[in-house]
């Protein structure tokens, strides 16, 4: 009995070792003379589901809005004017559901390059795939990790989130000198996520590197439901100024409770874009809101002719000013035509070729155009790492209860104010 | 000619088996089917562990994340600090979850906790544990962490392809299975249904209520810790939100939808609703974003109204008729072996 059993299994067993044998990877076709497909596929791979679909379902319109103005423009000229396609895949909320939607997109459209995933463990899985299969992934996921894990076909064009956190203290540091105040004591906070670190990690290095002492620093559960305690250690460790990477709620939370209690410092900056200056939690807040700021990887008030006509677009379509994830794509849509026209003309033979494709992307450097206009810096180029070391976050201020752009100074919108007026010490 | 049930049953059981081991070859050249039929198999062993403790011992068990979790963890901080291969890692990781479910359900069962309040117990634990590997620092912390890259390295169960993974989900599947077949049929098995039916009468029968219990846990712990292992090497990172509470009662569900008890119930289950959803969001997720769940969702209601006992009983039930007409035995019609 159990012979035949043993029998039953053995031959597809021998089966299985043969064909695995055969099999180490995925054969690679060879490449032949490039024959130039008549359009170019483009890839959106964003949570559209489950607790992050906010922002990727504003990330998707972002590229939509960039396909089209991209496509009116005339497409990638250096190629004969190809248009872009944009095929869209939901990521959904886990890594298994992330690299299911990396492979099921990649399989079914063959996409040159692929947008997105904007939360960093769902970028993390993804790329794992687009790396084997060579397509270019854009990231909008900030967390500085995502480029640091050596991936060659990964490119993030948005400020890191340590640059969030270093261009909060950056501003803090500015508006101080310019204002005359003083300050050296400085109090670093922020939620428990892997983004909330990062943030923290690089105003540490910022508050270092511009001789601030740093008075206290804390780690918590972005969830929390009471933050008087940590109001009161910020109190007794006397900061001059708060730098503070929240959600959304523990944002809310804490300038009620700074509030509530008096204890307020000479200034609280928000950093990593999440909480105090969005349209809600100005609405939450109501006056609280008042003087909070906090730091963006896009600019909607970039006084550009390509930024006026995206935020148009934009309101027409959704009611509302482009979000973070919206900027963030819209941009880094503009970013990949300008690699495809470089390919086109650097590898003119097979310029869609992921190596010729990410060749280009290495050696661009671009200081104008509407991917720049769009951009909150004014340099964009591409370390081996795929980060761009000229970017620099935007800063918003809630002023008379409206986000305005307050630094860099020179793209300002409107004067910052520093220090709080009703700062206590 | 007639021929005997039991033939009948291995000959299909063997061509099933042939035509799970043929799948990978048939469609390897397709990464993406690759890695949907490995997520079927990864959820029918899940929910097949899950029918250890749910469907017989009838525990409304919310924390396969857990367990898988701390499978993950284990084995993915052996690999990363030590270099211990995954495959040891995945005997310690199952071990890991064991201990823990021992720490957990010997005093859950001692002071009879059980029903409901078992369910938000097991589903609490799920949340309290992501909270603490974010906090421990030196094995988990916010920012994930990475399994080194290998595009094929048996040692470090790191591959570029999903074949072996497959292989690997498979082999799990079928203990699994052996092990829910075994325990189905033995002494065991038979005073966790009872249990599972009545817990006080069981009792009073004299069968060791918190004994049975803590050991059909420590059984699915192991397996679904050991699948942990693999877990992490297929998505090569671990973080704290593999502690998915989510995930956890998407395992129940498959397990209730699958047929309580029912030992290929669960993996039934998963085959048709992971498959389905996952057809339903890769062809609708993208244009209507969140209209394959409202589809799923119906499906599960559809399901729970007309079909209670589960899809198992369906299909046992027309394999019964098949089973008769080859058969010719009318008795297979009125059998009713438990577990099977």
């Amino acid at each position: 009995m159990r012979g035949k059993v043993v029998r039953l299994l053995l031959v597809p067993a021998v089966l299985v070792a043969i064909v695995l044998s055969s099999c180490g990877g995925p054969t690679a076709e060879e490449a032949g003379p490039a024959e130039l497909p008549d359009k170019i596929v483009v890839g959106c791979l964003e949570p559209l589901t489950g607790a992050h679909a906010v922002f990727g379902t504003e990330a998707k319109i972002g590229m939509e809005i960039a396909i089209r103005h991209i496509n009116e423009a005339g497409g990638i000229q250096s190629l004969g004017g190809i248009p872009l396609e944009l095929v869209v895949e939901d990521a959904g909320e886990t890594a298994d559901s992330a690299r299911l939607g990396a492979e099921s997109i990649i399989s079914k459209h063959h996409p040159v390059a692929i947008l997105g995933l904007y939360i960093s463990r769902l970028t993390v899985a993804a790329s794992e795939v687009t790396e084997r299969e060579k397509v270019i992934l854009i990231a909008d996921a900030l967390v500085d990790s995502v480029t640091a894990m050596g991936r060659q076909y990964l490119f993030r064009p948005a400020p890191k989130a340590s640059q969030h956190g270093a261009s909060a203290v950056q501003f803090v540091v500015e508006a101080a000198q310019q204002t005359g105040v003083p300050i050296e004591r400085i109090a670093i906070l922020n939620e428990d996520s892997s983004f909330g670190r990062s943030n923290a990690t690089g105003a540490m290095q910022a508050a270092l590197d511009n001789g601030l002492t740093i008075v206290y620093q804390k780690e918590y559960p972005f969830d929390i439901a009471d933050v008087s305690s940590i109001v009161n250690e910020i109190a007794a460790a006397k900061p001059d100024v708060v730098v503070h990477c929240p959600y959304f709620m523990d944002a809310i939370l804490f300038a009620n409770t700074f509030r509530e209690t008096g204890e307020i410092p000479k200034f609280i900056a928000g950093m990593g874009a999440c909480g105090y200056t969005d349209p809600e939690s100005i609405e939450a807040l109501g006056e609280t809101a008042e003087y909070y700021s906090n730091t963006y990887s896009y600019n909607p008030a970039k006084d550009t002719p390509q930024n006026r006509r995206f935020v148009e677009d934009f309101v027409a379509e959704t009611g509302h000013i482009p979000t973070e994830a919206a900027g963030m794509n819209y941009y880094a849509m503009w970013v990949l035509k300008e690699a495809l026209e470089l390919s086109g003309q650097l590898h003119p033979d097979d310029p869609l070729n992921p190596d010729n494709l990410r060749d280009a992307f290495l050696q661009l450097d671009l200081t104008s155009g509407p991917a720049v206009e769009t951009y909150p810096g004014d340099r964009i180029t591409f370390t081996e790492t795929g980060d761009n070391p000229y970017a620099v976050a935007t800063i918003l201020q809630v002023i008379n209860g409206e986000p305005k752009v307050v630094w860099p100074f020179e793209a300002a919108e409107t004067e910052f104010v520093f220090p709080r007026p009703d700062a206590k010490y | 000619m007639r021929i005997k049930a039991t033939t009948f049953n291995r000959v299909l059981l063997g061509v099933l088996l042939a035509i799970a081991l043929l799948i990978p070859l048939l469609i390897r050249t397709n990464q993406y089917n690759l890695v949907l039929v490995t997520t079927v198999l990864l959820f029918g062993v899940l929910a097949t562990a899950w029918n250890i403790i749910g469907g017989m011992a009838g525990q409304l068990d919310l924390a396969a994340f857990a367990y898988l979790g701390l499978g993950a963890f284990t084995s993915g901080t052996l690999l990363i600090r030590w270099n211990v291969s995954p495959w040891i890692g995945m005997i310690l990781g199952g071990l890991v979850a064991t201990g823990f479910a021992v720490l957990v359900g010997f005093p859950l069962f001692r002071f009879r906790v059980r029903e409901v309040w078992y369910a938000l117990t097991s589903s609490a634990l799920v949340e309290v544990l992501k909270v603490a590997f974010v906090m421990w620092e030196d094995v988990g912390g916010p920012v994930e962490r990475y399994l080194p890259y290998y595009s094929f390295s048996l040692y470090h169960m790191r591959f570029g392809t999903y074949i072996p993974y497959y292989y690997i989900m498979l082999a799990i599947l079928v203990i699994a299975i052996v092990v829910n077949y075994r325990i189905g049929r033995s002494k065991l098995g038979f005073y966790l249904r009872a249990l599972g039916e009545d817990e006080d009468a069981a009792e009073i029968l004299g069968v060791d209520a918190r004994a049975c219990k803590l050991k059909a846990l420590m059984i699915y712990a192991f397996i679904v810790g050991a699948t942990g292992a693999v877990y992490a090497c297929m998505y090569g990172f671990i973080h704290p939100s593999f502690f998915s509470g989510a995930r956890s009662t998407e395992v129940a569900i498959l397990g209730i939808v699958g047929g309580m008890g029912i030992t290929y119930g669960p993996l039934l289950a998963a085959v048709i609703l992971v498959s389905a959803r996952e057809f339903l969001r890769a062809s609708l997720g993208g244009q209507m974003e969140s209209l394959y769940l409202v589809i799923y969702s119906v499906v599960l209601i559809l399901i729970a109204l007309f079909r209670p006992q589960g899809i198992a009983v369906f299909f046992r039930d027309a394999y019964r008729k098949l089973l008769s007409k080859v058969t010719g035995d009318e008795h297979v019609l009125r059998a009713n072996t438990p577990g099977i």
